[in-house]
């Protein structure tokens, strides 16, 4: 069981891109070699910010809803794992259902593979990999108390997709953490990134 | 309150389960021409097994209704209804091949794992072709008239032909089970040494899913084998207790069927139909993310998550009449819940927004400016 005294915090506009994450994650056992951790870069031609996404761990995980093989479990302590092996018949639903566009199918293998909190580490009170490694603190695994001593920005467990409210056990940083932060795709499409 | 309601049992799912199971007794009732050729001391086998296949057709066919199970099974069955079936039944034999008994996709997540897989797999496989239809009474050996060196194979009641007892037929006849026992022990332990090693699988692993399938395989095995030491090297001491003891174990692993991690045998063939499904949607084509062009969504999966979006009612995933979060390719999902934070902390990426970008490109590098 991962404790529930620890959280884990976002912080994408910390990120500095150094890839050390990635390469820490490639070394979880659950995933072993292939790093779950997304860095992704803001664009490219405008702008030099990169963007870490490790899984939200969702309270009601869509990935799971939408899984033909009834695969995805999510347990009691609020982490979304990787697809049971026996189960998973690599649909790829999960990948494209997902809200924060985070699990990977590999299809060779048929099988869904995601962040799950380095659930090895994390369950024997450890850090996850990547917020272990992490110099800018983008990522953040810390007692949740003590997370509000340390920015001035607060965590945010609730996302509006859309009009869909969804509520995660991972948080994002932001300075108004009573208000949802909105995936406004609209504007996104509009003006681009 | 309803009978089924107070049963906490699903009316649908159990009529088909019902239906299911009186086919299996009425194949069984054909196959052993009424029931004369099924062998009394295989009567608790029997019994075991149709309660098997209840419990087994109840969990699928309750787990077939899931909304996003039905999404599949539902294109399948169309597939099989269209006239083009004659087509696909050879590709679909050929997939089952590749991914039913050589499961080259184990393979790919790990040798060791196929390793251990693939024997345990093959070895159930081996003993399930030979236990069932004898327990069912579809097989029976008998000994051949009144010569007592000749063995006669009687299938579905009508009589194949003899071989002689002590030759090489006779020999995988008698033995053919305690080769599935071997193969499953063998797997069974390779597990039992991967697991014990892996880092990920010693984090996540639960005992009543992962273990204590393993265990009972074992158990039915090992008694199997037992069973053949005790007539070769024990002049039959303690078989009958054996005999009884491999029952029971037997028995359990039947009952457990349904319940436990051994019902993925009944879910995976469910990766055909997904590999023709996919197959159609490369067909019809893939679709355009709406953010930022990239082709990564094909349309039948489009427009069946949208309806399977509905059904689980997250319908309101939706950006605009005309922009659904289905839209969005996974990049671009990542890339927005990044982008909110930074309109929360007020443009905070896009640092560069005061600095103008030249239109033409940059062609002296000493100068930095577009034209020399």
């Amino acid at each position: 069981m991962v404790s529930d005294e620890h959280g884990f915090f976002i912080d994408p506009q910390r990120c500095i891109g150094c890839r050390a994450c990635v390469g820490a994650c490639a070394e979880c056992g659950t995933h072993k070699g292939r790093p779950m951790i997304h860095l992704d870069d803001m664009d490219r031609m405008d702008s030099p910010q990169t963007v870490p996404t490790v899984c939200m761990h969702c309270e009601d995980p869509i990935c799971a809803q939408v899984c033909p093989a009834d695969a995805i479990k999510r347990t009691d302590d609020g982490v979304v794992h990787s697809s049971q092996k026996p189960r998973c018949i690599g649909c790829e639903n999960c990948e494209l259902a997902c809200p924060f566009g985070v699990p990977i199918v590999f299809s060779g293998m048929e099988q869904m593979l995601k962040c799950d909190l380095c659930y090895d580490r994390t369950s024997e009170g450890l850090k996850p990999m990547c917020a272990t490694v992490c110099p800018s603190q983008a990522l953040l695994y810390v007692p949740k108390h003590q997370v509000l001593g340390m920015r001035r920005s607060k965590p945010v467990r609730e996302f509006l997709v859309g009009a869909l409210k969804v509520k995660t056990r991972t948080a994002v940083m932001v300075p108004d953490p009573d208000i949802p932060l909105h995936l406004d795709a609209a504007s996104l499409i509009e003006g681009g990134f | 309150m309803s009978f089924f309601s107070s049963l906490d049992l699903e009316p649908r799912p159990l009529l088909r389960a019902a239906l299911t199971t009186a086919l299996l007794c009425g194949a069984i009732a054909l196959g052993s021409r009424a029931g004369r050729w099924l062998d009394p001391a295989l009567l608790g086998y029997l019994l075991a097994s149709v309660f098997a296949c209840f419990g087994v057709a109840y969990r699928y066919w309750t787990w077939v209704e899931r909304p996003a199970t039905w999404m599949y099974f539902r294109d399948l069955l169309k597939r099989l209804a269209s006239p083009r079936v004659i087509i696909l039944l050879p590709k679909m034999g050929l997939l089952a091949l590749d991914q039913i008994f050589l499961q080259r996709f184990i393979g790919r997540r790990s040798i060791k794992r196929w390793g251990a897989h693939a024997l345990i797999a093959w070895g159930c496989l081996l003993g399930f072709s030979v236990t069932f239809p004898l327990v069912f009474g579809w097989i029976r050996f008998a000994s051949d008239g009144l010569n007592q060196d000749r063995y006669q194979a009687w299938l579905f009641g009508f009589g194949t032909g003899s071989f002689p007892v002590h030759s090489f037929a006779g020999f995988l006849a008698f033995h053919v089970l305690d080769l599935a026992a071997l193969m499953v022990i063998t797997g069974c332990v390779l597990a039992f040494i991967r697991r014990g090693q892996d880092e990920g699988d010693m984090a996540t692993q639960r005992f009543d899913l992962d273990i204590l399938p393993l265990l009972v395989l074992l158990a039915v095995s090992i008694t199997g084998i037992l069973l053949t030491v005790s007539e070769k090297a024990l002049q039959g001491r303690n078989f009958g207790t054996l005999a009884y003891l491999h029952e029971l174990t037997v028995i359990l692993m039947l009952l457990s069927l349904p319940f436990g991690k051994l019902f993925h045998i009944a879910q995976r063939p469910a990766q055909l139909g997904v590999t023709f499904y996919k197959a159609a949607g490369e067909a019809e084509g893939r679709l355009a993310c709406k953010a930022c062009g990239s082709l990564f969504i094909r349309a039948n999966q489009r427009r069946d998550l949208e309806a399977l979006f509905l059904k689980l009612g997250l319908e309101t995933a939706r950006h605009s009449e005309s922009v659904h979060h289905l839209d969005l390719c996974p990049k671009c999902k990542r890339r927005l819940l990044a982008k909110a934070q930074g309109s929360r902390l007020g443009g905070a990426f896009d640092p560069f927004s005061g600095i103008p970008v030249p239109v033409d490109p940059i062609t002296d590098p000493q100068t930095f400016r577009s034209q020399p």
